[in-house]
């Protein structure tokens, strides 16, 4: 397998190691380099550590007040712009708070400002007893000692109890080094602090899944009608007590390994709590996902019961898309773990072609996986800047991207419809349902009349008027055999706006606990 | 469809690599002991030995490996292959998951000493 180089990075020669065009499945030969610090020249569209730590694993907590130690800047991101929701009326992403530093704090210091901010917080907010704070790059640098700060608190506030995170921005390549010190950070500080109250034979954690759009309660809902108690999510739509019981759980079921498998392989080596990697998106990984965790309990009969109830209902609504979207090119350029989580499923289940994976923050381990998994003839890509996407866009001529907000705004320009990997456009994406939803979004995206239109120069082109204006359905029915336009079986999505609703007071069976793991 | 050991072993290494993820820990010493976990139940499992699953990791393992082994249903061929055969084509595929994800990986994070 050759590196790939591009001709606009020809300047900044040391990003040839970043990219590799597949030819074979020989992951020995050529891996792009990763989780290196960006080379001077090359503009990067990473985040900083201290984003990895706050705004994708501590914030979508739920029961939390989450405040930076920083200026108000680094906290801009967090105030609604994320779509990590919650069963508690979005307390996470409805408020924000900062402590606001100014230029003479960082002459004279900040604690006071800082104690000052978190005693007006839990007055605002008297209801909520649990806090997270984060040390930013400003309050890293002039030293503030926020967790003297936080145990001061809490002797004053004994129903308090504060997290302190220290992962500055300047802390790591990228985001990634903000996801390892929290991870390390909340195993070293909290886990182990709180006792459960155990409900089934059947305990896992669930971690490194952040309920983006509802994917944790759409996978909870699996898990409980399996019998299975939760005991936290790290940390989407999570709990702050909870997650300072994670150590009385059977088994740690990991999605997001980039940005959370620390803490499972802490909890694995300091309580003996193996580690199981799953994938919660595509039918066929899921199924198999829901049928280990049964296989683990012993209750793999019941992980085959929801899987035969959802494919019933949910596949000829797949189907249906897939056959629209057969051919179709598509570059995978997430930020981190969704390139390996969608690479070989996207191909297999919507007939997709896979032309390039990338990643902003991941590590090798990731591309190791997004190579494995997306075909030959693939562009595979570590952190690319913003001209190497353009020119691997120009190259590669994808119908769609499924990317992040920065980049896809970048493909838009160009006429490249983009979907949105992070925060999705309409989720949830993970269950059987949200596959459909996604496939859903993938054929509006591809098959909108507005990129017919946009592509017209009307300063050349010649402008066509006797044709009215066409649908999607239009566009994508008129190559299609006739043994698909007339399927009785195969449609289109029929489920609700609101694909949680139905999740929600839902009654799930009980099961009597045994006393202990039945299979051991 | 003829399948020798080297052509068996090919086949379920591809779909191993396309289709798992716990080849894939971090660490060089981590995947070392999933591999031979992993794979040393699936042989079991396939030549209807007895498996260990006395404790958490070790039920871990296995439901990983019998998961493993129910979706080879697919492979016609795999059952109709004597127990020795199976025995060597499994080894020759746990030495192959250790060329590629351990001894010869271009992976610089695997000598890591800690997680
Ligand atoms: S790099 Fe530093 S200053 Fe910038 S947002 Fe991150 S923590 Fe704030």
């Amino acid at each position: 397998m050759p590196y790939h180089e591009f001709e606009c990075s020809q300047c900044i020669p040391e990003r040839i190691k970043h990219a590799v065009d597949k030819t074979k499945n020989d992951l020995t030969e050529a891996l792009p380099l990763g989780y290196l610090n960006t080379i001077p020249g090359t503009l990067s569209e990473r985040g900083c550590a201290y984003c990895g730590a706050k705004h994708v694993i501590g914030t979508p907590m739920k029961d939390v007040i989450h405040l930076s130690h920083g200026p108000i800047g680094c906290t801009y991101d967090t105030w609604q712009t994320k779509r990590y929701i919650s069963d508690n009326d979005n307390f996470q992403i409805k408020y924000t708070f900062a402590s606001d530093m100014k230029e003479k704090n960082i002459v004279f210091g900040a604690e006071k400002v800082l104690k000052n901010n978190i005693l007006e917080a839990f007055k605002a907010f008297p209801k909520i007893k649990r806090m997270t704070i984060y040390q930013t790059c400003a309050s890293a640098l002039i030293g503030d000692d926020i967790g003297a700060i936080a145990n001061e608190i809490m002797e004053e506030m004994p129903d308090v109890d504060i997290f302190v995170c220290n992962s500055p921005g300047f802390a790591g390549p990228s985001q990634s080094g903000g996801h390892h010190k929290i991870n390390l950070a909340w195993v070293n500080d909290k886990v182990g602090q709180v006792e459960p109250k155990i409900t089934s034979d059947y305990v896992i954690n669930y971690v490194g899944e952040y309920n983006i759009q509802g994917d944790q309660q759409v996978m909870q809902d699996y898990f409980k009608r399996m019998g299975i108690q939760i005991l936290s999510t790290f940390t989407g739509n999570g709990s702050y007590d909870d997650l300072r019981a994670m150590h009385r759980a059977h088994l740690n079921v990991l999605e997001c390994a980039r940005s959370a498998e620390y803490i499972c392989d802490e909890l694995r080596k300091r309580y003996g709590i193996p580690r199981m990697d799953i994938d919660g998106f595509g039918f066929k990984p899921l199924s198999s996902s829901l049928r280990k965790i049964g296989l683990f309990f012993g209750i793999e009969d019941r992980a085959n019961a929801i899987i035969e109830e959802e494919t019933k209902r949910w596949k000829p609504e797949l189907d249906w898309y897939a056959a629209r979207l057969k051919g179709k090119k598509i570059c995978l350029w997430p930020g981190g773990s969704k390139l390996w989580h969608w690479a070989h499923v996207i191909h297999e289940e919507m007939g997709l072609e896979v032309v390039s994976v990338y990643t902003k923050f991941g590590h090798q381990g990731d591309m190791e996986k997004g190579i494995s998994r997306c075909e030959a003839g693939a562009l595979a890509i570590d952190d690319p800047n913003e001209l190497e996407s353009l020119e691997a866009m120009y190259k590669l001529k994808p119908d769609l991207i499924v990317t992040g907000k920065r980049p896809g705004e970048v493909a838009k320009k160009i006429r490249v419809p983009y979907i949105n990997a992070h925060a999705y456009h309409n989720g949830p994406y993970k269950g059987f349902e949200g596959w459909v939803r996604f496939a859903r979004d993938i054929y509006n995206a591809v098959y909108s009349p507005i990129h017919k239109l946009s592509l017209v120069d009307i300063s050349k082109d010649k402008i066509v008027t006797d044709k009215s204006f066409v649908t999607r359905q239009m566009l994508s029915d008129s190559q299609l055999d006739e043994s698909i336009l007339n399927s009785k079986e195969l449609h289109e999505y029929t489920g609700e706006f609101d694909s949680l609703k139905r999740l929600r007071g839902r009654k799930y069976p009980q099961y009597p606990m045994k006393g202990k793991l039945a299979a051991i | 469809m003829e399948m020798t050991i080297e052509s068996g072993k090919d086949t379920l290494m591809s779909y191993i690599m396309k289709n798992c993820l716990w080849q894939f820990n971090s660490r060089g010493w981590d995947r070392q002991t999933q591999n031979e976990n992993i794979i040393g139940k699936a042989t079991q499992i396939l030549c209807k030995e007895t498996t260990v699953r006395k404790t958490l990791a070790d039920r871990c393992y296995w439901a990983e490996a019998q998961q493993l082994v129910n979706d080879w249903e697919c492979f016609p061929w795999l059952k109709k292959m004597n127990t020795s055969d199976i025995k060597t084509m499994m080894c020759k595929l746990k030495e192959t998951l250790d060329y590629q994800l351990i001894t010869n990986s271009l992976n610089e994070e695997l000598k890591n000493p800690n997680y």
